[in-house]
């Protein structure tokens, strides 16, 4: 379980985050979602140790881990742009950490990453020569064989185009169910945010603006902001697809 | 941002040691000395040198010649940069002309006065196949025709690199509005150029007036202050305070020109979105653009051929036979064989270590969180505005005392420092457009930072890393200007050598040691370029 406690981060004289609170269970996809400039990004960083919080304590499994360094929190992140290395081929990017914990995966477990993310096809290919989802399934099987105790993605779909984007969506999902791994999500896109994960947590303005279930979020806006923001779009987008499909698919 | 580590503290503060030791201090000297005296601080020396004539006159015909280059350079300039970028001259003839104009850059500029005298001078090749002197070429027009020939490469790469950034549907769009020939020209190439072209103008006016090399062959009894400063410092009666106030005098137009550059560079046009675009056919335009340039590539080479010519006759121009006497005498002077090896290993020694302290101070000024790693920016402008000869002189009175004067150490930071600037920005840019997350990846995945640079970034800027160089080590290889005032008898150089072998008008081996210059630099360019394709290619 991780406990984020009275999180508090500023930037010069700018509020980033203030007092975010929140407890996420092992095993659960959590979803940080707000629009740019919400501070989502931050908190995400302040979670993998990257960023140095104002104030607040960060507590996993009993553990406080407010003052760990990053390298030794043992999470971690799939960023945006992948930063896979193009100097090194498919392969060498997913056992460029082995070479620094030797004895932590044996030969047989980078196997079984490969061949779940199907990237066996893939290995011998230099970075430029990989497709967008092959790119971010590279990018995950480095993190994974890493084997982090929580795993951190930012804007994992925002480089997707459409079929992709839905196939990454549930490689996600079962990754989290099949290693039991806390996974957190920095997204902006309400509808990614809500059927990727069990739980969202909608930031404005550096403030938590409900924390629950997608269920909860949809059926049980807690504001104004929430209702606005999310649900509305949503309503929009709901809406395109019925007048192109008709109302009986409701 | 990540949080620096002091690793990168350390080495942070070692190179602005070696700046503040190498650059600053220096400079600082020089400042002082030219105030200085046994009594405290006097205007004195700056009261004489503006009352001595002569040196007035210097400074007055500095201007002039450096102005009038830098018109004639940037007009040459712009028409090879236009002919390559905006007619429909055959390719491979364009890519002759970008390769060819560089061949200056490979020889010191002193070797271009030589050439010169022998290709323009009473028995010169140029004057004997045009059966009469042409024209006097000790003093203006020695100086012009070598100074046209030094700036012409630095001022065409400028105008060339801006028309990279300028989009030439314009040139479409103005013709289907109805503009008029010349409207078009002034709006879409002129005007998108002009900050461009105000900056090759500068250029070339302050590298006209901070050279040594050109009015040091052909400067003849013309005075110019590169040569004043010279006579100054090493002349008879050295005076160290004199020189000191005339190197003042050489940095401030300097420190002008280089504001001016920066200011002008704020005029330049930066079309965001390129695209390629066929152009029209025009048959005029393109035979005249195409005859132009290679009159004045040719015009160029024809000055070097004498160069590559007289050393394998018996004594040019009188006895025409061919003879390998000049080169075989190089060869085995072990005087002239040790010179040449002195310049390799003070090359190699520059290209090693000012590579490595450039790459170094780019990696921390844009990849780190360092408070101060701005501070390298302010040391490359400084680095940049500082003409060799000034530095040089900083360096003598600086170092006079201490157990550097006379090494090769010195030599190969004051050539470090000189050229700092350019190798810093190709790897500033370089570095910054790297994924920003990957020192952070490799932490995660458990590199130290070293590991990650090595790993990583290292291999991912190879190419720029090999550009840079061949970048410090040609540059080592043909400087005069910035070691002229540190060399000694053992530690003499080729570039210093052929000033000195002027005196005893041994043009013939002045020739073939700027021949193996020459050479040199080229196996190095070439061997840079093939080895910089193939690292980009992977």
């Amino acid at each position: 379980m991780l406990k984020l406690e009275h999180i508090c981060k500023q930037f010069d004289d700018k509020v980033v985050l203030d007092d975010i609170n929140v407890e996420i269970g092992t095993g659960e996809i959590v979803s940080l979602l707000g629009p740019s400039g919400s501070g989502k990004t931050t908190l995400l960083n302040i979670i993998l140790g990257l960023t140095r919080m104002d104030q607040g304590k960060i507590v996993f499994q009993g553990q406080d881990l407010s003052n760990v360094p990053m390298k030794k929190r043992g999470f971690n992140i799939v960023f945006q742009d992948y930063a896979l290395f193009p100097n090194l081929n498919a392969y060498d990017n997913i056992v460029y950490g082995l070479r620094n914990k030797k004895g932590t995966v044996s030969k047989q477990e980078v196997r079984e990453y490969i061949d779940f993310l199907e990237l066996q096809p893939h290995l011998d290919k230099r970075i430029g020569e990989l497709s967008g989802g092959q790119k971010q399934r590279v990018a995950l099987a480095r993190t994974l064989v890493t084997k982090p105790k929580i795993l951190l993605l930012d804007e994992p779909l925002s480089a997707l185009d459409g079929v992709i984007k839905e196939s990454i969506k549930q490689r996600i999902q079962s990754i989290a169910r099949e290693f039991k791994l806390t996974t957190i999500i920095v997204t902006h896109d309400p509808e990614e945010a809500l059927t990727l994960s069990d739980k969202i947590l909608i930031i404005h303005q550096g403030q938590i603006a409900q924390f629950g279930t997608p269920q909860e979020i949809v059926h049980h806006p807690s504001n104004d902001f929430v209702k606005q923001f999310i649900i509305k779009q949503l309503h929009i987008k709901r809406q395109n697809i019925y007048n192109l499909f008709g109302e009986q698919y409701a | 941002m990540r949080s620096a580590k002091p690793e990168m503290r350390v080495i942070f503060t070692v190179i602005l040691l070696l700046f503040a030791v190498f650059l600053f201090l220096p400079l600082l000297i020089l400042l002082v000395r030219s105030f200085g005296s046994d009594r405290g601080f006097t205007l004195g020396h700056y009261a004489s040198i503006v009352a001595d004539r002569e040196f007035v006159a210097a400074i007055g015909n500095s201007v002039k010649v450096s102005g009038v280059t830098a018109v004639i350079t940037t007009v040459l300039g712009f028409i090879l940069a236009y002919s390559i970028h905006c007619t429909k001259i055959y390719r491979p003839v364009k890519g002759l002309l970008k390769t060819v104009i560089m061949v200056p850059m490979l020889l010191p500029t002193i070797t271009y006065g030589f050439a010169i005298m022998y290709s323009f001078g009473n028995q010169g090749l140029i004057t004997r196949l045009a059966g009469r002197n042409l024209f006097e070429i000790y003093g203006w027009n020695g100086l012009l025709i070598g100074y046209v020939i030094y700036t012409l490469p630095p001022v065409f790469l400028l105008i060339h690199n801006a028309f990279k950034y300028i989009d030439k549907k314009f040139i479409i769009v103005s013709k289907l509005m109805g503009d008029g020939t010349m409207q078009s020209f002034m709006n879409t190439i002129m005007r998108p150029l002009a900050g461009a072209l105000g900056g090759a103008f500068v250029l070339s006016f302050i590298l006209s007036f901070t050279d040594f090399g050109i009015p040091a062959s052909v400067g003849g009894t013309y005075p110019v202050v590169a040569t004043q400063l010279y006579q100054v410092m090493l002349g008879s009666i050295p005076d160290f305070n004199q020189g000191a106030v005339i190197a003042v005098m050489m940095l401030i137009p300097a420190v002008f020109g280089i504001w001016l550059l920066n200011y002008l560079e704020k005029w330049n046009f930066h079309y965001d979105k390129l695209s390629d675009i066929e152009l029209p056919r025009q048959r005029v335009r393109d035979i005249a653009f195409g005859v132009m340039s290679s009159a004045i590539v040719m015009g160029m080479l024809s000055i070097f051929a004498v160069m590559f010519i007289a050393p394998w006759l018996s004594s040019y121009p009188y006895d025409m036979t061919f003879t390998f006497q000049h080169v075989r005498d190089v060869i085995q002077s072990s005087d002239l064989t040790g010179v040449y090896r002195n310049s390799l290993w003070v090359a190699f020694l520059t290209a090693l270590f000012g590579t490595l302290m450039a790459y170094l101070s780019a990696l921390l000024n844009v990849r780190t969180s360092l408070k101060a790693r701005s501070a390298v920016d302010i040391v490359s402008m400084i680095t940049n505005t500082v003409p060799g000869m000034v530095l040089g002189i900083s360096y003598l009175l600086f170092f006079n005392g201490s157990s550097l004067k006379g090494t090769f150490i010195i030599i190969v930071l004051c050539n470090i420092v000189h050229f700092f600037t350019t190798p810093f920005l190709m790897a500033k840019n370089s570095l910054s457009k790297m994924s920003p997350s990957w020192e952070t990846t490799g932490e995660l995945l458990g590199d130290s930072w070293f590991k990650t640079v090595y790993r990583v970034i290292l291999p991912n800027s190879a190419s720029t890393v090999i550009e840079m160089f061949s970048y410090y080590f040609i540059n080592a290889m043909v400087t005069i200007s910035g070691i002229i005032f540190l060399v000694s008898a053992q530690t003499s150089l080729v570039a210093s050598k052929i000033k000195e072998l002027q005196h005893f008008a041994k043009f013939n081996e002045i020739f073939v040691l700027s021949m193996l210059i020459f050479f040199t630099n080229l196996i190095i360019k070439l061997v840079c370029d093939a080895w910089q394709r193939r690292t980009a290619q992977r």
